[in-house]
């Protein structure tokens, strides 16, 4: 009965019940666990939502938003049987381009590839941010679930570039919040009024439906350069990240094992760290006006690791040049966003992580902590670590991926609990929460928090139906 | 399943479902047919994967539902350029192969299962009567000859005018070559799952090779090029006959001036599709280009060219089983040329002609590369 309901709102060919569908759309990279929905459904516009939304109140059916499934957590999974999946793909509209007040209004189905494209074929003087990932991964699903990029390091996670939104609450009710409720065209921010977008932002989908975001623009510098840091061992590698972030002078820092950059020099399946080699490779980026500015910055850079390298000579700073040369065409791989550098994380079909965001105290013993942890599973060494937003905290993971064999599957989910636990252990809170993580951290959370939100949820959504279950709520 | 190697065990456990099939790498433009017209995820390259993965792993069982996924998909190979992953390479070979499972669990597709029945009735998928020999007579043609021109079934039952532009060609260029009594060389039964008949018509075709003495194959046809150069090695392992397509061999008739043309008043706009089967499926991209270069044209490109062209929809069975999707892409690609001003939408290939001519509702001409050559030959 839903079903040709749905189908009169969106059209026959934008609902589907079929096998393969339902299969694919039940699962994702991570080794969470499949659940198939029973229809999935495509609407192109806000009008359209609403009119879903009130049949799902109206026949209290359960909604999970999906719009490339790209997360890393099985957010798009549902928790429940007999949910409906609505995929925002079609509704991939760039709105409005604001260049004085630097901002984009965009529908949640554009991504990170497409904002690239229409950004440098029509407002070559702006950019926005991108992240370790597909380049056709939602803009705003990300914003949603305050993830990184490559301007983390400066500007911090991207829920902070949020101007404001519209959403279409559970109810079906049509609401704005930022400086665009006083009318199109002013999307400039979200102060100074009741910061509501935190009633959607972390909210995994759980709070309504997203139909437009403002997000943040940034000049295009035109002086950028890149350097990269080869460092031994995790205390001494966090605390040379710790001096340099705390200069505020970097666009991005990303810390990682250095596994992922003989990945992306083509060293086969499985790669192994080897007695002598450095452990960490930090890719730093920096930008300016002019190129005296960049080199100034640099040079920064560069006093810090003269200063490091007194206590352990081997610390290495090596000029873009010089890893140009020694990588090649990869070296580019390395550093063009959005797209190329998430290609070393296509070997299987999963990927997981334990991602979380992490004090500056803990960085070292993090990464010294999980490594022995990924260690005794046998995975590979693919540690992440990003200072965020200055110097004010990381963003912190071990990546893995695996074959999504019965087996790899086991494996996984036993090393990410135990990843988990010590990240716990050490203060971090995951992000992109996979409910199984929800559970451990709610463990250990205030317990009004969890009472907070489950309040906001009943008053927003008191049928339950939007993502029920998600986040442990 | 198949008991022959089996490319979906290989790649079992390589999809991550990243995305990277469905835009062009670096550029983020629109690259799947199928994905773009239908949107749900398992219409994409990824999608049908994952299908593959579920059946293999018997997560899924088939049913009526998948073979829409399944088919509508005219396996222009787009994806594995767009692909990074290490099964890059395969993706249209899971495809076909999934195709082929899914033949053997619940049958061809109606009218792919028409191909069939034409050609074991007519030699041809179009159901006309066979005459290919009688082309030997009507153009005097020897017995034997050192080249065999492979007509293809669409060049002589449907653009029979591309047939005759190359004849002319190699006529005029003093070609050593005849044409052989050709059935069906298997292509629509390959690309629509359908295996079982494609050995015994590879078999007749390579003994009338084999009868007219020739050590070399012609072809005008994209879709005849990529199935006899690289599908008959996997049924017949000896088989070692150089196969070239048209467009390799014209390059080297105009620098030996075996070939001169007309000096023209006009240089036309001129845009040039490349035929997926020649292109991303063969690697021949330049030696289209280069035949145009010396012609009085103006050539512009596309926006997505060369291995990112955009397919014109009629292969993999698509035409035949889900028209209205395969006009859809068509139409897009008669839009791109006709957005850069092309007066002739030139192709190397007569399936792509075929359905861009069906498509086309502008005032473009759209025309084979060896119809245009034809008509300026001096």
């Amino acid at each position: 009965m839903i079903i040709k309901k749905l189908c009169k709102v969106v059209g026959d060919q934008y609902v589907s019940e079929s096998t393969g569908e339902r299969y694919i759309y039940s699962q994702d990279m991570t080794e969470n666990e499949p659940c198939q929905p029973i229809a999935i459904v495509m609407p192109e516009s806000v009008e359209e939502i609403q009119a879903i939304l009130k049949i799902a109140n109206e026949t209290k059916t359960r909604i999970v938003p999906f719009i490339t499934g790209q997360n890393v957590g099985g957010l798009t999974i549902p928790q429940v049987e007999e949910s409906i999946i609505i995929d925002l793909k079609r509704m991939d509209k760039i709105l409005q381009v604001d260049e004085e007040a630097m901002y984009a209004l965009v529908e949640p189905g554009v991504t990170f590839g497409h904002m690239r494209r229409y950004l440098d074929a029509h407002h070559p003087e702006l950019r926005y941010t991108y992240p370790l990932a597909p380049p056709y991964t939602s803009v705003v699903a990300n914003a949603l679930l305050q993830g990184l990029c490559d301007l983390s390091t400066r500007h911090g996670a991207m829920a902070d570039f949020v101007n404001g939104l519209e959403a279409v609450l559970p109810t079906g009710e049509l609401v704005r919040v930022g400086s665009g409720i006083l009318g199109e065209d002013n999307w400039f921010g979200r102060y100074p009024l009741p910061d509501l977008v935190g009633l959607f932002s972390g909210w995994q989908g759980m709070s309504g439906i997203v139909t437009k975001m403002a997000l943040q623009l940034f000049p295009k510098p035109p002086h950028i350069e890149h350097a990269a840091l080869f460092t031994f061992g995790e205390e001494p590698t966090t605390e040379i990240l710790k001096r340099i972030a705390r200069k505020q002078i970097l666009d991005d820092a990303d810390c990682m094992s250095l596994s992922l950059v003989k990945m992306l020099l083509g060293v086969d399946y499985p790669v192994e760290a080897l007695d002598g080699e450095p452990d960490y490779a930090t890719l730093i980026a920096v930008s300016g006006n002019t190129e005296r500015e960049v080199l100034e910055k640099l040079s920064v850079v560069e006093d810090e690791m003269e200063r490091a390298k007194s206590k352990e000579p081997r610390q290495l700073l090596v000029t873009w040049d010089a890893i140009s040369k020694l990588m090649g065409e990869q070296a580019r791989s390395w550093i063009d966003f959005p797209s190329d550098a998430f290609k070393i994380l296509t070997e299987f079909d999963g990927l997981t992580w334990v991602g979380t965001y992490i004090h500056p105290k803990a960085w070292g013993k993090a990464l010294a902590g999980g490594r022995k942890i990924v260690e005794r599973y046998e995975f590979e060494l693919m540690a992440f670590l990003k200072p965020m937003n200055g110097m004010h905290f990381a963003e912190f993971k071990f990546i893995i991926r695996f074959p999504k064999d019965i087996e790899n599957i086991e494996r996984v989910k036993r090393c990410n609990s135990e990843l988990l636990d010590f990240a716990l252990d050490n203060g971090a809170i995951p992000y992109k929460t996979p409910v199984w993580a929800a559970k451990k951290l709610q463990e250990r959370i205030d317990p009004q928090f969890i009472a907070l939100l489950r309040r906001i949820k009943r008053s927003l959504d008191p049928n339950n139906i939007m993502n029920p279950g998600r986040w442990n709520l | 399943m198949t008991k022959e190697p089996s490319v979906i065990s290989e790649w079992l456990h390589r999809c991550i479902r990243c995305g990277n099939c469905k835009y062009i790498f670096r550029d983020y433009d629109k690259s799947c047919p199928s994905g773009q017209h239908y949107r749900f995820e398992s219409y994409f390259a990824s999608g049908k994967i994952w299908i593959a993965r579920g059946i293999e792993s018997k997560e899924l069982d088939f049913d009526e539902s998948l073979l829409g996924p399944i088919f509508s998909c005219p396996t222009c190979g787009s994806c594995e350029i767009q692909c990074q992953a290490p099964h890059q390479e395969h993706i249209v070979d899971i495809i076909e192969e999934l195709r082929a499972h899914a033949v053997e669990t619940l049958g061809p597709l109606p009218k792919h299962k028409g191909f069939l029945e034409k050609i074991q009735k007519h030699n041809n998928p179009y159901g006309e009567i066979h005459h290919n020999r009688e082309l030997v007579n009507i153009h005097g043609l020897p017995d034997k000859a050192e080249n065999v021109y492979f007509v293809g079934c669409t060049s002589n039952y449907r653009e029979t005018s591309i047939r005759d532009a190359t004849i002319h060609i190699l006529k005029t260029s003093g070609m050593n070559f005849t044409v052989i009594d050709e059935v069906c060389c298997g292509s629509p039964l390959l690309r629509t799952g359908q295996r079982a008949e494609v050995k015994k018509l590879v078999k007749h075709n390579l003994v009338k090779i084999k009868e007219a003495g020739a050590k070399r194959i012609i072809t005008s046809c994209a879709g005849c090029f990529r199935t006899i150069k690289k599908d008959y090695q996997k049924f017949e392992k000896d088989f070692k006959l150089e196969v070239i397509h048209i467009s390799q061999l014209l390059p080297s008739l105009i620098e030996s001036g075996r070939l001169t043309f007309k000096h023209t008043k006009d240089s036309p706009r001129i845009t040039y599709h490349d035929p997926c089967h020649l292109g991303r499926h063969m690697g021949v991209y330049n030696e289209p280009r280069n035949v145009i270069s010396v012609l009085p044209v103006e050539m512009v490109e596309m926006s997505r060219n060369r291995e990112n062209a955009w397919c014109c929809g009629a292969g993999g069975g698509c035409r035949a089983a889900f028209p209205e999707f395969s006009l859809a892409t068509g139409k897009v690609r008669i839009a791109e040329a006709d957005e850069i001003g092309a007066e002739l939408l030139v192709s190397t290939c007569p399936f792509c002609v075929s359905q861009l001519r069906e498509v086309n509702d502008t005032d473009m001409k759209v025309l084979d590369l060896t119809e245009l050559l034809s008509s300026l030959i001096r």
